[in-house]
């Protein structure tokens, strides 16, 4: 029986022979926590000394800062502690790969699962014991230097459990890799593949859903592996490092913490039946159960291959036949790889042909369904009967906040506040994109659209839309015209709290720029709400801004939002502060207008001749060609004011140059206006700054603008 | 006792050992012969607990030894290559095992590392094959277990250590009935110190027996004959073994016992008649080609 005191003299034993581990983990650890500290704190207070700091408090917090990013959630942790955990699982259960300790620790009359459990403990105290003398003497270290608080403290705290758990669930899959392989060479590669085995799954997955599949879209809906600790660390140790309130992090870290504890607990079950059913004589094999080995070897075989076949693919633009040749002929090598490595023995290349031919078989049925969409992915539309809501994403990169002004992105936000209920035109569309494309289409745009079953699933799709089809006008308009595409499309509709904090407000024409009193924030909200009411797809696709106006917060948190001539509330209050400005300028403030011709379609016909002379192994030719584009923009400056009032009324500010529901063609990508405004007019322009660049519209450019860029004779 | 009965193990499709049943008694001192891969080792891991049996039981003391440290409690098994810890010395050792064994004999260790003239603090790793052969046996010595595998532990030691480990065994046996399995692939070894010897062969046992009973039932008898009537005479009703001619000179070996041969021959007309002893070669040699085995390529060869 197991009494305590011999537990703990097995365990002094243990240690004994344990010893260059622990100066590991404790030096690994000491370098991680301790020094990266030390360089954090002293590049605080060389920036107090160079009187960065405005106040003591700022410089107090900086320090209390840099304490917790060196002692709580460091993402460069992961390599030490994914590192320490594989060395001492494995360490520690290695004397299973050797008969000889094998015959040594089997024969003597000591409980196995005492062992078991001596080894295990060893492990853990190991790892704990460098994380905590780690731990400690940073704490010491900031403490003297005044950078601990009771924050701090708690999310060092947290943090510790954070890596805890992860070096947990780490450390048990290191020792279930032991169960399962008979020597080092191979335990290492099972820990590292049961380690990464989801992570790379995944991205592969992604990959072949990118390449072959049209409607494929991570935007909603990314395919992020569940059961990776591994991701669940890289992805979230630099959220949690920048999540500033303990309550709110503690929220986001339960879910991790409950995961985690149960993977390790279900991994370390997994291991000591594995301990217990292992049979001595595995020391010295590839593998403790052969049947096992050989699963290993389909299921490594199949991605490993299909994910070099699509490298292949991706470097062979597309090719099928050399995508599958390549995917089918890297599976017959590494399965004879497998082999090898299994038998120590090149003759065993061709050994287990069977399991060999099912890698290959499922290689190619794998490859199947991605590249003829076997299961009808790009055909998927759902039933509107089992449809719960919809939300809708065009534009990728909104400016959205949580309230603490920390960035969102664009799919959290929308995802959090878009409900469409009146689903028909959403599935209209998508019914139409199916099987068309998107060359075929006049000005198309990418929805990104999640559907929300009653079932609770939610599936992710991107699709085309032609905005320029006058057909999708109705289904466009009833989208975007409705309260729920704004509430998940713009934040100031649903968001009301942060205009209350706003810190600097002004109104851009893209030229004039205009600050307006923040006290009015919510004033102008309420008036932009309201001309809001009448935006949808046929306002906006046939206006364009005339402004913008700009709301900063805390944090540097800024937003732009679109004016347009008919938002009259909006232009009523701009008109008030004498801050509303027509985006049409006045000729009599303009001191000069440059104007440059960039001749791009002639560029981009002289680059398809380079490209066809270096494809044709003239490279001088091609060298010639491409110098020769250096010399096409040609520049004119105007300065009559009669040639002003030609040129203003068919301009457009570059600023505002990208429109939702516009055409990027609309304006003209050759020329570039460059305005300079005089000295001494009272125009609110920022001087010198970008919002003095215009395009003209497509079309409209003066025929004295044209003649004067035109390039020159002698020239070309 | 160590009762072994219908003992298998298979590895990879090849069966090491193939239903062997053997009966090691208290206080003997057990010799398990064979060649290389005959399933000695095997039998051996089977008995200590290292290896699990496909197949049949392996009971110490009426205690079945699979997983249960208080049958591994009786047993100190010494493996062909004896593992000690890296950058370990006698003395590490000693504090290894005597955390395990209970009734280890510290002082005995040390006094038996003195006359065996090995260095308690010398590294092991810097000692010779033999020193750690012996350094291991002392260890299964003081471990004070009643029962003591060795596994081809003998082979190579100088007949000085190997005399000097004989008499520790024998002291051990004297005064706690200690039982040593000693398994070597040369029958010489054993000679002098097994007392009851098993032969595998092939993963199977071929003989189990005592030696003396073996010493004692077969005889070698060397002789001339008057006449071929006297020959017929001598031997009839007798188990003949072996019978080798050299002119007239007769050399027969045969299952009887001394006195029996002595009192057949008395009777008959010979010119010249003498019972040789037998070496334990020599009765493996016999017994084996009675069962249609040539032990000379089995273990001598």
């Amino acid at each position: 029986m197991t009494s305590r005191k011999s537990f703990w003299a097995s365990s002094r034993e243990n240690h004994k022979r344990r010893i260059w581990i622990w100066i590991v983990a404790v030096l690994a650890q000491l370098m991680a926590y301790v020094g990266v500290l030390t360089v954090y704190l002293s590049r605080i207070n060389r920036w107090n000394r160079e009187d960065r700091y405005k106040t003591p408090a700022a410089y107090k917090s900086a320090l209390c800062q840099a304490a917790q990013d060196a002692l709580g959630f460091q993402d460069n942790l992961v390599v030490i502690v994914v590192g320490l955990a594989i060395i001492i699982g494995m360490q520690g259960f290695s004397y299973l790969y050797d008969r000889k300790k094998v015959d040594l620790y089997h024969s003597v009359p000591v409980n196995r699962n005492k062992r078991f459990a001596v080894i295990y403990i060893n492990g853990i105290i190991i790892y704990l014991t460098g994380n905590l003398v780690s731990l400690m003497i940073g704490v010491i270290v900031a403490a003297v230097q005044g950078a601990v608080s009771g924050p701090v403290m708690a999310v060092i705290g947290l943090g510790f459990i954070w890596n805890l758990l992860f070096f947990l669930a780490i450390y048990h899959i290191s020792i279930l890799a032991v169960m399962l392989t008979g020597n080092q060479f191979v335990g290492l590669g099972v820990a590292g593949t049961l380690i990464m085995y989801e992570l790379v799954l995944y991205y592969l997955i992604n990959s072949m859903q990118s390449a072959f599949f049209k409607t494929a879209s991570g935007f909603y809906v990314p395919h992020v592996p569940k059961l990776s600790v591994l991701e669940d660390y890289f992805g979230n140790t630099l959220r949690m490092k920048h999540t500033g309130d303990v309550k709110e992090l503690l929220q986001q870290l339960l879910p991790y913490y409950g995961k985690w504890f149960i993977l390790a607990v279900v991994i370390l079950a997994a291991a000591w039946v594995c301990y217990r059913k292992r049979p001595s004589e595995a020391a010295g094999q590839a593998m403790t159960y052969p049947v096992i080995g050989q699963i290993i070897k389909v299921a490594v075989v199949i991605p490993v291959s299909l994910g070099l076949g699509m490298w292949v693919h991706n470097a062979a633009y597309g090719s099928t036949v050399l995508t599958l040749a390549s995917m089918i002929g890297s599976g017959v090598i590494v399965s004879a790889a497998a082999e090898v490595i299994f038998d120590f023995d090149i003759k065993s290349l061709l050994r287990h042909p069977v399991t060999s031919g099912i890698a290959v078989a499922g290689i190619l049925f794998v490859f199947l369904i991605f590249r003829l969409d076997l299961f009808g992915y790009d055909m998927y539309l759902p039933n509107p009967d089992k449809l719960e809501s919809i939300a809708v994403n065009v534009d990728y990169y909104g400016d959205f906040w949580n309230k603490d002004f920390d960035y969102v992105p664009a799919n959290t936000f929308s995802e959090k506040h878009m409900f469409i209920k009146d689903m028909e035109p959403v599935l209209a569309l998508a019914d139409k994109a199916r099987g068309v494309d998107t060359e075929d289409m006049k000005n198309p745009v990418a929805f990104n659209v999640l559907y929300r079953l009653k079932s609770g699933r939610k599936v992710g799709r991107c699709f085309s839309v032609d905005i320029a089809d006058p057909d999708n006008v109705k289904y466009l308009d009833r989208i975007v015209g409705s309260q729920e595409f704004k509430n998940g499309t713009w934040q100031i509709v649903t968001d009301r709290e942060s205009y209350d904090q706003v810190l600097e407000m002004s109104y851009s024409n893209g030229a004039a720029k205009v600050a307006l009193p923040t006290a009015d924030a919510q004033a102008l909200r309420d008036a932009y709400l309201k001309d809001m009411e009448q935006y949808d797809f046929s306002m906006a696709s046939t206006q364009r801004p005339c402004g913008q106006i700009s709301f900063r917060f805390a944090g540097w948190m800024a937003h732009g939002l679109d004016v347009y001539e008919s938002y009259e509330n909006t232009i009523a209050y701009l008109k008030s502060q004498d801050a509303y400005y027509p985006v049409e300028l006045n000729p009599e403030d303009i001191e000069n207008i440059m104007i440059t011709n960039y001749h791009y379609e002639l560029s981009e016909q002289m680059n398809d001749r380079s490209v066809n002379a270096a494809a044709s192994w003239n490279s001088y030719a091609a060298v010639a060609e491409y110098a020769y584009e250096e010399d096409l923009a040609v520049s004119e400056n105007f300065y009559d004011q009669e040639q002003f009032a030609q040129i203003l009324p068919v301009i457009y500010p570059s600023s505002m140059h990208y429109a939702m529901w516009h055409d990027p063609d609309e304006l003209d990508r050759n020329y570039e206006v460059y305005i300079t405004l005089k000295k001494d007019t009272t125009y609110p322009y920022e001087r010198g700054s970008y919002g003095t660049y215009y395009k003209f519209y497509t079309g409209q450019v003066p025929e004295f603008v044209v003649q004067a860029t035109a390039i020159k004779n002698g020239t070309e | 006792m160590i009762e072994i009965h219908n003992l298998t193990k298979t590895f990879d499709k090849i069966k090491a050992v193939d239903e062997v049943s053997v009966t090691i008694k208290d206080n003997t001192v057990f010799g398990l012969i064979g060649t290389n891969g005959a399933g000695k080792s095997t039998v051996l891991r089977m008995i200590c607990g290292v290896l699990k049996p496909d197949s049949g039981t392996v009971a110490v003391d009426n205690m079945p030894v699979y997983n249960n440290v208080e049958a591994k409690r009786k047993l100190f098994f010494i493996a062909d290559e004896p593992y000690f810890f890296a950058n370990a010395n006698a003395g590490t050792m000693e504090r290894y095992y005597s955390g395990i064994y209970e009734e280890f004999n510290k002082g005995e260790y040390y006094k038996y590392l003195e006359s065996f003239n090995l260095d308690a603090n010398r590294k092991i790793g810097t000692f010779s094959k033999g020193m750690k052969k012996q350094l291991a046996l002392l260890l299964a010595v003081c471990a004070h277990t009643k029962y003591i595998l060795c596994d081809e532990t003998f082979d190579g030691l100088d007949p000085v250590m190997r005399q000097g480990i004989k008499s520790v065994f024998a002291k051990e046996m004297e005064e706690r009935g200690l039982t040593p399995v000693i398994a070597s692939h040369n029958l010489r070894e054993l000679e002098d110190i097994c007392d009851h010897v098993g032969l595998l062969h092939k993963g199977g046992v071929l003989l189990s027996k005592d030696l003396e009973d073996m010493k004692c039932n077969i005889q070698k008898v060397q002789c001339v004959f008057a006449t071929v009537d006297e020959e017929m005479k001598a031997l009839c009703g007798m188990e003949v073994l072996k019978k080798e001619q050299r002119g007239s000179l007769r050399t027969y070996t045969v299952r009887s016992t001394r006195e029996e041969v002595t009192a057949r021959f008395a009777t008959v007309d010979t010119v010249f008649y003498e019972v040789l002893p037998l070496s334990l070669e020599e009765i493996f040699i016999s017994e084996t080609e009675v069962v249609g085995y040539d032990i000379k390529k089995i273990i001598l060869g």
